[in-house]
């Protein structure tokens, strides 16, 4: 009966098979499900939005920022603040779908979660009605109103973070909108045309040439390299393979040490250092700091770029002093700040430290995690201790704050527009306080402002960190 | 007192197919408070045709029990999920189930009356082939497959008839093996003698030819591995084996390299987010039902299967998931694997090749077709059209399911009489 031995063979494969279909259902539901239903394609979605009164969104002290009203058929999500959350809590419409915080935690605010199904059917038996859960952000909203006032009119992004955990405590990206469906649903296309991109997170999704701000990193690669010298000759400029690299204004500073020349930020020192560092330190560096990683988040963040394979001298001078290809984001700046006043430690940033039921049950708490080390005490201490001199001395005076010492760094960042129509400068600060213990960190820009980083841009961070110290 | 008890006992698979009928209709009556009563009605008629026809199957002793319970319970869970995605379609579907059972026991009656089954070689070849040309010459294009035939206002799908008519055709070739006489051909005077499996070789790779020209793939795939199954099983030849499963390999290969639609459905199943909404939608959509259902389901009524695609045809198994649940797609999975269990059994039992093999042919054709589809479906391999055996709404594949169906019953009886006059 050798053909009966056969047959039981294809038993054995068809077994096999039949096996590996459910072998796979069951992987599928564990393992790949959560991902994937969570398709914005997944009509169900919009579907349980509907019948679930979605979750409010907090401050850190208890503000509310966002809320749905009225019956769960016809529910309005009503943002009282208007504009000023637009850039960080988004929008959610029926029409047009949802945007940053809305979109990221959409399964949250409606209140679907792997559990949902099993919470569903005590809920249905209680009879209770149907309600998502609710965010509680570690935004502090005096100081995001403070921030927004402001900036005002002008175009940039400011980012305040904790640099002890990485709560972000500000995030104002201009210009915004209000995000109420009133006026969405008036403006959309006026909004989506408009060539101020209102839509645009700067802060998050803007990339900007750092400038001078970024000579603090290049401090701190000059410090680990050994490469920091007893004194400089600034002659005001300098020459690098043909190219001519001045100081702003051409000022000459002559004969100064190595924070002195971070102080009054010398192009002609931090030029030269960087061409002294070469290729290898200087990306090292950067990568060491985050350039080209993705920033871990809530919300997605255009990656800073370092995209340098190979580099001239001019490259190197160009970048020591945050020139060239170089391009930030505001918070990644902000972070890159705060990471040297957490003694070298970047830590993971955040805007959601919990998810709470409608009830007020704390299901999830965000724990601080340590994302980068980027150097370490000693040297964190040093360039500090030299960002301190920039605010008491340097360029950044207008940062000072009485009775508490402030640390920081200007910026005035050539770019695109600045050759061909001049004076458009974005205008940098970024810095932290009290600098032997600090408690906030914040970078500020005004994009194509055509000032300088210490008249505009220092003056906002300091009102900033002075409101949240007090 | 025990002929009473084994009695009752052997009625009971039968009254709880009887009773989830009879939930699902009165869910189905209270759902969306329609309270039609074209639906109570129409559950009335399925309970009654399960329940008649399975007494008469007991009564007459007409072999092998389970397989009409099996295929019952999937044809009940297919006509309560056709009937939750629209009720006009589900109503015609119980007419075909009704179709389908009576052709069952046709079928059933005419394999027992008619002994020559085994010498119609020729025959199944020509009737195959001539119904091959009658879908190229006549067929209407439906949903890319050109494998459907209007004759007077029914539209049939020749391909779904030619499936049994190809494992008739094998079976009566491994019955008859020696004795059919090859002509030899003559070639500037040589003599050049062909072998009885080259040609047989020849004709099945033309059966899957034809399935490619329509662009029937899962077809073609199911084809070809029933053919290979059975050769497995009835030819000793290791080398004809290996040949074969070459042949597919290098085909499988030149196809996915150079067949423009083979490669579109190889870079849908790596990877469908790409393009979500375009080639990608169908198979996303199924996921997404799968993924929504859980493990126990939504519940009959309470997903949104109206979302998936060919919901009741091809993607049917993604429905029941998101309703059933994991649970009731594995139950469902199960089901067919005691089909085939079953159906391998009543083979094992048969002496005679023919039957034996088309006993084989039939079950792994039920199995092979469940897995593609399936198998598609959920994402495990590329996806392929093709329907799910009993439980896919659709006249030609429900009817020919029960024609085959039949004819497995017919060759249980053949060996339970044997086994009786051996005690």
């Amino acid at each position: 009966m050798n053909q009966n031995k056969r047959v039981i063979h294809i038993l054995v494969v068809m077994s096999v098979l039949f096996l590996s279909i459910i072998g796979y259902l069951s992987y599928f539901e564990l393992f790949m499900k959560e991902d994937i239903i969570t398709n914005n394609f997944n009509k169900r979605q919009t579907e349980y939005a509907r019948e679930t009164l979605r979750g409010s969104i907090y401050d850190r002290d208890g503000e509310i920022l966002a809320a749905s009203e009225g019956e769960i058929q016809n529910q309005k999500r009503v943002y009282p603040f208007e504009n000023l959350y637009s850039q960080v809590i988004g929008y959610n419409s029926v029409i047009y779908g949802n945007s940053l915080l809305e979109s990221v935690y959409n399964q949250e605010l409606i209140g679907k979660n792997a559990l949902s199904s099993i919470l569903d059917i005590k809920d249905q038996l209680s009879g209770d009605d149907k309600k998502g859960n609710n965010l509680l952000l570690t935004i502090d909203h005096d100081l995001q109103k403070k921030a927004s006032e402001l900036l005002g009119d002008r175009k940039g992004a400011v980012v305040a973070i904790d640099p002890k955990t990485g709560e972000i405590l500000a995030m104002v990206s201009k210009p915004d909108y209000d995000p109420n469906s009133s006026n969405l649903e008036e403006n959309w296309s006026k909004l989506v045309e408009s060539q101020d991109s209102p839509f645009l997170p700067r802060a998050i999704q803007g990339i900007y040439v750092p400038g001078s701000t970024y000579k603090i990193v290049t401090s701190v690669a000059a410090y680990e390299n050994g490469l920091v010298k007893e004194g400089y000759d600034d002659q005001g400029s300098v020459v690098i393979d043909g190219k001519f690299i001045s100081n702003f204004g051409e000022k000459a500073y002559g004969k100064i040490d190595f924070s002195k020349a971070l102080a009054v930020s010398s192009n002609a020192v931090f030029a030269q250092t960087g061409v002294d560092l070469g290729f290898e330190n200087l990306k090292e560096v950067a990568l060491q700091f985050g350039f080209n990683k993705k920033l871990p988040f809530d919300l997605s963040v255009k990656k800073s770029s370092f995209p340098y394979t190979s580099m001239k001298k001019t490259d190197m001078a160009a970048v020591g002093i945050g020139q060239g290809s170089l391009q930030v984001t505001p918070l990644h700046m902000a972070m890159i700040t705060a990471s040297l006043a957490n003694d070298g430690t970047m830590m993971e940033p955040y805007l959601v430290k919990g998810i709470s039921t409608s009830k007020g049950k704390v299901i999830y708490s965000k724990k601080p995690s340590v994302f980068l080390t980027v150097t370490d005490k000693s040297t964190a201490d040093q360039v500090t201790g030299m960002m301190i001199k920039v605010v008491e001395e340097g360029t950044g005076t207008r940062a000072r704050i009485s009775g508490i010492n402030v640390a920081g760094k200007t910026g005035t960042a050539e770019n695109e527009l600045t050759s061909s129509q001049g004076d458009k400068e974005h205008a940098w600060f970024v810095g932290f306080a009290p600098a032997e213990d600090p408690q906030i960190a914040i970078a500020v820009i005004l994009e194509y402002s055509g000032s300088t980083g210490g008249k505009t841009a220092a003056p906002i961070a300091k009102e900033i960190m002075e409101a949240y110290l007090k | 007192m025990r002929a009473m008890d084994s009695i009752f006992s052997n009625y009971r698979p039968v009254r709880m197919i009887l009773l989830f009928n009879l939930l699902a209709f009165t869910l189905l009556f209270l759902f969306e408070e329609r309270y039609d009563q074209k639906i109570l009605l129409s559950g009335l008629i399925v309970m009654a045709l399960i329940y008649l026809s399975f007494t008469i199957i007991k009564w007459r002793t007409w072999g092998d029990e389970y397989l009409f319970l099996i295929v019952s319970m999937l044809a009940s869970i297919g006509i309560m999920m056709i009937f939750r995605l629209e009720v006009q379609l589900g109503i015609k579907q119980i007419q075909w189930f009704m179709g389908g059972i009576v052709l069952f026991f046709i079928s059933y009656i005419v394999y027992q009356k008619i002994r020559f089954w085994d010498r119609l070689t020729i025959f199944y070849l020509i009737l195959s082939l001539t119904l091959f040309i009658i879908t190229l010459a006549f067929g209407k294009k439906i949903s890319g497959a050109t494998n459907w035939v209007n004759i007077g206002g029914i539209t049939l799908q020749p391909s779904e008839m030619i499936k049994v008519i190809f494992i008739f055709f094998i079976a009566s070739f491994f019955k008859n093996r020696g004795s059919i006489k090859i002509p030899n051909l003559q070639i500037k005077g040589k003599k050049i003698k062909i072998k009885d499996t080259t040609v047989m070789t020849l004709i099945a790779y033309t059966h899957m030819g034809f399935l490619v020209i329509q662009r029937e793939w899962g077809g073609a795939l199911l084809f070809f591995l029933v053919y290979f199954t059975l050769l497995y099983i009835f030819e000793s030849d290791l080398r004809l084996l290996l040949i074969n499963a070459g042949i597919a390999i290098v085909g499988g290969l030149l196809g996915a390299k150079y067949v423009y639609h083979i490669q579109v459905r190889i870079s849908t199943w790596l990877d469908p987010w790409r393009d979500i909404s375009g080639k990608g939608y169908q198979i996303t959509q199924s996921l997404f039902a799968i993924g929504s259902g859980g493990f126990f389901g939504t519940g009959i009524g309470l997903g949104s299967p109206q979302y998936i695609p060919e919901a009741q045809t091809d993607f049917i198994f993604s429905a029941i998931c998101e309703e059933l649940g994991i649970f009731g797609g594995a139950a469902v999975v199960l089901l067919y694997f005691i089909l085939v269990y079953r159906g391998m059994k009543i083979a094992m039992k048969v002496d005679d090749t023919f039957h034996k093999a088309v006993a084989l042919g039939i079950t792994i054709m039920f199995g092979f077709q469940t897995f593609i589809i399936i198998g598609g479906v959920i994402k495990l391999i590329p996806l392929t059209g093709i329907t799910l055996p009993f439980i896919s709404y659709g006249g030609s594949s429900l009817t020919t399911s029960f024609v085959a169906l039949g004819i497995l019953q017919a060759i249980s009886k053949n060996n339970f009489e044997e086994e009786e006059g051996e005690i």
